[in-house]
């Protein structure tokens, strides 16, 4: 009985969130020179919520933006010098997105710096509720779960309020010159 | 008004103190300070406790914002790649 439980207790994580993927990788990890781990749940993103300044409009982005997460997963590395991890380093993550229940909507390749970018959702019926980045170029890799529901071009537009320099929009500009 | 006059003498009687009520009176004159001290003392500890206490759970709450703006961060870095990649197709 008590085997049982435990056996209960630790498939527990994973039938509560099927949109949260397993972020294992070790082999990645083990060669890179620097990395960062985040893993936030809900109760955590909603408990940081009430840190963000409600007069700073990025923050009140943000704010908004986290209202259907559940929780953001992260792991970042960086490497010394090209070519240290490969694709196969990826395979453990990759083979979890290969389910029915996740769909690509985007996948990129770069082919001057040798970047790639995949975008997924998790579909439930019509509604997304999860996704997952998976980002790569030679010397960094990127991996994100996101589970919940997320609004992307709202994330996309942050990328111009966090340090990462703002998508000019060519159009605008033309109409400036 | 005899009746009034046996009714105060009754009420006005010397009476004694029951036995020890002095002792306890002066006794519990010389706790008294040292108990006000104590209680003074534990209501400035709560006082430093809920200070201490709030203080850490703020320190938390900027600690878990600061992850949760770098974890938007490099989540929004792929995106901007992307978006970017986007703009320069449809330019």
């Amino acid at each position: 009985m008590k085997t049982l439980l435990i056996a209960c207790l630790a498939a527990l994580p994973v039938l509560a969130a099927p949109q949260q993927f397993q972020l294992n990788l070790d082999s990645v990890a083990a060669k890179s020179s620097q990395h960062v781990d985040v893993s936030l749940n809900s109760a955590t993103l909603q408990f940081a919520a009430k840190f963000l300044d409600a007069d700073n409009p990025d923050e009140s982005r943000v704010r908004k933006l986290i209202e259907g997460i559940e929780g953001i997963y992260v792991r970042h590395y960086n490497f010394k010098s090209a070519g240290v991890w490969t694709q196969a380093d990826l395979e453990p993550i990759r083979a979890q997105l290969h389910g029915p229940e996740w769909s690509k909507i985007v996948g990129s390749t770069n082919a001057e710096d040798g970047g790639s970018t995949e975008v997924w959702l998790h579909l439930a019926g019509n509604k997304s509720i999860g996704m997952a980045i998976v980002a790569t170029d030679p010397k960094e890799v990127t991996v994100v779960n996101i589970a919940g529901n997320i609004d992307l071009e709202t994330l996309a537009k942050l990328g111009g309020h966090f340090g990462v320099p703002k998508v000019k929009d060519p159009k605008k500009e033309h109409k400036e010159d | 008004m005899d009746w009034l006059e046996d009714e105060l003498r009754r009420a006005l009687a010397r009476q004694d103190a029951p036995v020890g009520f002095a002792e306890r009176v002066l006794a519990r004159g010389r706790r008294e300070p040292h108990g006000a001290r104590r209680w003074l003392a534990a209501a400035a500890m709560v006082v430093v406790a809920a200070g201490a206490a709030g203080a850490w759970r703020q320190h938390q709450g900027y600690e878990a914002k600061r992850e949760m703006m770098l974890a938007l961060r490099l989540a929004a870095a792929p995106m901007h790649r992307i978006q970017l990649e986007v703009k320069d197709i449809t330019q």
